[in-house]
């Protein structure tokens, strides 16, 4: 019920700040110029017909649900300490678990709406051209799996953050490092020091944002020479089914344990 | 209604306070003086229960326990930092009516009883709001939602002189059946408010009684504060300067400040007609808080020592 009632006003209060627009206005906008454009002959990709889309929309979840879901998450806590409108919270009948928990279901389900709004126009206009409405309502699924992951960082961070500046400037940190140890970075380490393949598989998985990548190449059928080398060596070990249960259990995996390890941080504060 | 037995709180090697022991009844109003830093915030930490402490304190019947909310329904806060929420005033009655699992209309009607209908103000958002609102509309909160104690934490330190009494005498008008426990640094503020006076000093508390009591246990003479028009200013402090219920004075272009001799405060005012001085106002002002706290240091070895008002001056508390 607390919960529920914290949870209402996050989504009240995302749903008035500029990054909330922001995400959706991306979406829809990528999302619409993808679908209307996108869906050529993309043989050359790799994708099925309408894959190209679908591969553009998931470059730009990549990119961008990670940095809006951290940039949100970064300031619920730390924001609200420098406002002294935790303070004030932590003064009624509430606990910190519930404190805790309301700001994550506020920001994920603010999030998420921004999603669905994006999606949804790209949805309305695939099932126009035909597109089936499965991959992408599998895209989106996936997508609010990443965004929860993230969130569950940024609120550890925010937990741990004195400030919004400070957490800010962690998330952001945080966000350019999950990329640059994407594939491409990974593959420059593993060619540097001469890692173990074995390494270089796992981080694949470890990575929410490579993990994220992997099972959505896998959903859409991709030829598996886009998964890069780690992604393929993974695909042949695991199969296809797998690869995309390994990468969704990596991905609940940081959900969990972040939002464990964050609310642990803001419980033991006194 | 609030007591306190063995009370104490540090943060890491760092000791607030120790061995606090007090009980405040149902229904007093009580003031927590003490300077910045003295462990006021601190110790409505504790009451709130929102850190943990050594000792036991317990209020309106509940033992506190750290980390347990539900204290916090028979306790309104208001802070000395008016927090910024994102919601009109409608929003942030309703949202904190329901967390407080209490109806809208308590808060609503104290709010009018405040002079800040929600008819009115309520579609205002907070940040529109003056610091003295935002105030109101915790105050109205606080004492909406059934609380028995309200807790009060410097709420006029951001407010000018006139918010300040407005506040006040808004609380002593509606919270009138409350137990209230509140803090400040200000000895104006506590005359304004308070049947007593916790101080807390050094780590401890230093004092407990009433403000009369503060005052003869301190040797604390409230000071005169007498108007004169700007040009009779030197004349009025050089004559007064010679009258023997004065220990000390200070003038400024719109009157002179007096320290007034013990009770010499009625010789004073005599002395001022008797010498015609062009005296067009006068006003009494508690002493300042530095030299109440010097006192009580000095009524043990040099360290503060708690002082009971009752064998400080044979009177009672």
């Amino acid at each position: 019920m607390t919960a529920r009632l914290l949870a209402q006003a996050g989504v009240r209060e995302s749903v008035r700040a500029y990054w909330f627009w922001l995400n959706a206005g991306i979406f829809v906008a990528g999302g619409l110029l993808l679908m209307l454009f996108g869906q050529v002959d993309v043989s050359l990709l790799g994708y099925r017909s309408y894959g190209r889309a679908l591969a553009g929309l998931m470059q730009l979840a990549l990119f961008v649900v990670p940095l809006m879901a951290l940039l949100s998450s970064g300031a619920a806590i730390a924001g609200a300490r420098e406002t002294g409108a935790l303070d004030y919270l932590l003064a009624q009948p509430v606990t910190r678990e519930e404190v805790f928990a309301g700001k994550w279901l506020g920001v994920t389900a603010a999030v998420v709406a921004s999603l669905v709004v994006g999606y949804g126009a790209t949805g309305a206009v695939a099932a126009v051209k035909g597109v089936p409405a499965l991959p992408i309502a599998m895209l989106l699924l996936f997508t609010v799996v990443l965004a929860a992951a993230f969130v569950s960082i940024g609120l550890w961070v925010s937990a741990l953050s004195s400030t919004r500046g400070r957490a800010t400037s962690v998330v952001f940190t945080l966000w350019l490092a999950f990329l640059a140890l994407g594939s491409l970075g990974l593959m420059a380490a593993f060619v540097r020091w001469g890692l173990p393949a074995g390494v270089l598989q796992i981080w694949s998985l470890v990575n929410p944002v490579e993990a994220f990548r992997l099972a959505m190449i896998a959903l859409l059928e991709a030829d598996p020479g886009l998964l890069g080398p780690a992604g393929a060596a993974l695909i042949d070990n695991l199969g296809r089914t797998g690869l995309i249960a390994a990468a969704s259990g990596s991905l609940a995996a940081w959900t969990a344990l972040a939002y464990w390890a964050g609310r642990r941080a803001f419980t033991s504060a006194t | 209604m609030i007591t306190g037995v063995g009370l104490g709180k540090s943060y890491g090697e760092q000791r607030v306070f120790g061995d606090l022991d007090f009980h405040i009844e149902a229904g007093e109003r009580v003031a927590l003086l003490g300077l910045n830093g003295a462990g006021k915030t601190t110790l409505f930490r504790c009451l709130l229960a929102l850190t943990d402490f050594e000792g036991e304190l317990r209020v309106a019947g509940e033992t506190v326990t750290p980390g347990r909310k539900e204290v916090r329904r028979r306790i309104g806060y208001v802070p000395q930092q008016a927090p910024l929420y994102d919601m009109t005033l409608t929003e942030f009655v309703a949202f904190f009516s329901a967390l407080r699992g209490v109806a809208m209309d308590g808060p609503a009607s104290t709010l009018a009883a405040l002079g800040m209908p929600l008819e009115e103000t309520g579609g205002k958002a907070l940040n529109e709001l003056s610091g003295g609102m935002v105030q109101k509309a915790l105050l109205g909160l606080a004492l909406g939602s059934g609380s028995s104690v309200l807790l009060l934490d410097e709420p006029t330190a951001n407010l000018d002189p006139g918010a300040r009494r407005d506040l006040f005498r808004r609380v002593r008008e509606i919270a009138a059946e409350t137990t209230l426990l509140f803090a400040s640094h200000r000895l104006d503020e506590i005359e304004l408010l308070a049947d007593r006076v916790l101080v807390l000093h050094g780590g401890g508390l230093a004092f407990d009684g009433t403000l009369e009591e503060l005052w003869r246990a301190t040797d604390a003479a409230p000071r005169l504060w007498l108007s004169a028009p700007p040009h009779e200013v030197e004349r009025v402090a050089a004559e007064l300067r010679e009258c023997p219920a004065v220990s000390d004075l200070r003038a400024n272009g719109a009157g002179v400040e007096v320290d007034v001799r013990g009770d010499a405060s009625l010789d004073l005012l005599l002395e001022v007609r008797q010498r015609g001085l062009p005296v067009t106002e006068f006003r009494t002002r508690p002493p300042s808080l530095e030299h109440v706290l010097d006192q009580l240091e000095r009524h043990g070895d040099g360290s503060p020592a708690p002082v009971d008002a009752s064998t400080a001056d044979g009177g009672g508390s």
